[in-house]
């Protein structure tokens, strides 16, 4: 089966907080007119650590550390590890057609962010489920979730890495681990060493590209603005939610 | 009621929280969390639902877990290492 599509949404909604990025994110998937699949791509500031939906804010972050730091805490609507945003690029693809197998559909979105690093002198490619990456090292982590037949699938495309800070805010089960893991994760994970507008310029000509689409830039609408709000604060800065599960 | 804990690397990690009764062995609460994927994700709610008041054997909470996922897909563990996870909490060692 073929994906294409006529149009894309851009949104490019700049640098805003953990709660306000993940609360876009997910009204997006509720209010977006769903007929046009939307790209919408942002950056965090502050810098902001978000965790897995199954993943437990007791177990995996160092709050205390992150207040100290200026950094926020949030979890995300969509699986997978603990993440420090900071210097990347983030993008959400939004869309009511996708194919129905999981794999599949993160092999079609993650194609154009593929496409996109490859665009900017790298050879990168998809690793499944979920990652992107350059020589054995990962350069793109993506999360998707599915509700009432809307897919959303996030993900990051690294321009710096600082693994240390990373680890400064991440708890890891062992401190006598602690610089094997940093060592370890820094073999494993790199940046691309692009700015961020080089990146987004990049990454919308290849949605275009892999869908046939028209690109659409368009600004957020004061619904959606307002649901963003509102959403911001009465769940993704909420303990109810950031702290759902204690171990 | 005893408190128990266990971290068991699958593909993605798996980390389970129980308390049970030290007799019988039936859980009496119990919260499994960890960097794996699960669609749907409110799955795993069910299963935690569920697991409360079984008794912690293999048969048992492999059945739970099994018939609690059929009609979930999971990256990052299977149906033996999510029984093996919750059953690791029984290991004295790794209890708190």
């Amino acid at each position: 089966m073929s994906f294409k599509f006529s149009k894309i949404r851009i949104l490019e909604t700049g640098y805003n907080s953990g709660p306000w990025n993940m609360a876009l994110d997910e009204v997006l998937m509720y209010c977006a007119n769903y007929d046009i699949p939307i790209l919408r791509l942002y950056g965090w500031q502050p810098p902001a650590v978000s965790i897995g939906y199954f993943q437990s804010m007791y177990e995996e972050v160092d709050v205390k550390k992150c207040k100290q730091m200026g950094i926020d805490v949030v979890r995300r609507i969509t699986g997978g590890g603990a993440v420090l945003h900071e210097s990347e690029l983030t993008y959400s693809f939004i869309t009511k057609i996708y194919p129905k197998n999981i794999i599949e559909s993160y092999n079609l979105i993650c194609d154009p962010v593929v496409m996109c690093i490859n665009k900017l002198g790298f050879n990168a490619k998809f690793a499944p489920l979920n990652d992107i990456i350059i020589d054995n090292k990962k350069v793109s982590g993506n999360a998707q979730t599915r509700k009432k037949n809307i897919l959303l699938q996030h993900g990051t495309i690294l321009l710096d890495v600082n693994v240390e800070k990373m680890f400064s805010v991440l708890k890891i089960p062992s401190e006598k681990i602690k610089d094997k893991t940093i060592n370890d994760v820094k073999a494993r994970v790199m940046g691309l060493n692009r700015t961020f507008e080089q990146v987004a310029y990049n990454l919308k000509e290849s949605f275009s590209e892999k869908f046939g689409a028209e690109i659409i830039a368009d600004n957020l609408t004061m619904e959606e603005k307002e649901n963003t709000k509102k959403l911001t604060c009465e769940k993704y800065t909420s303990d109810p939610w950031n702290w759902k599960k204690k171990l | 009621m005893r408190k128990a804990h266990n971290i068991y690397k699958s593909k993605k990690l798996i980390k389970v929280s129980l308390e049970y009764d030290e007799y019988s062995k039936i859980i009496k609460s119990i919260t499994i969390a960890g960097d794996f994927f699960l669609y749907p994700e409110e799955s795993l709610d069910a299963l935690e639902v569920n697991l409360i008041g079984t008794k912690l054997e293999k048969y048992t909470i492999e059945q739970k877990v099994k018939k609690c996922l059929s009609s979930s897909e999971a990256f990052g563990f299977d149906s033996e290492s999510m029984t093996d996870a919750i059953l690791g909490c029984l290991n004295p060692e790794k209890n708190t």
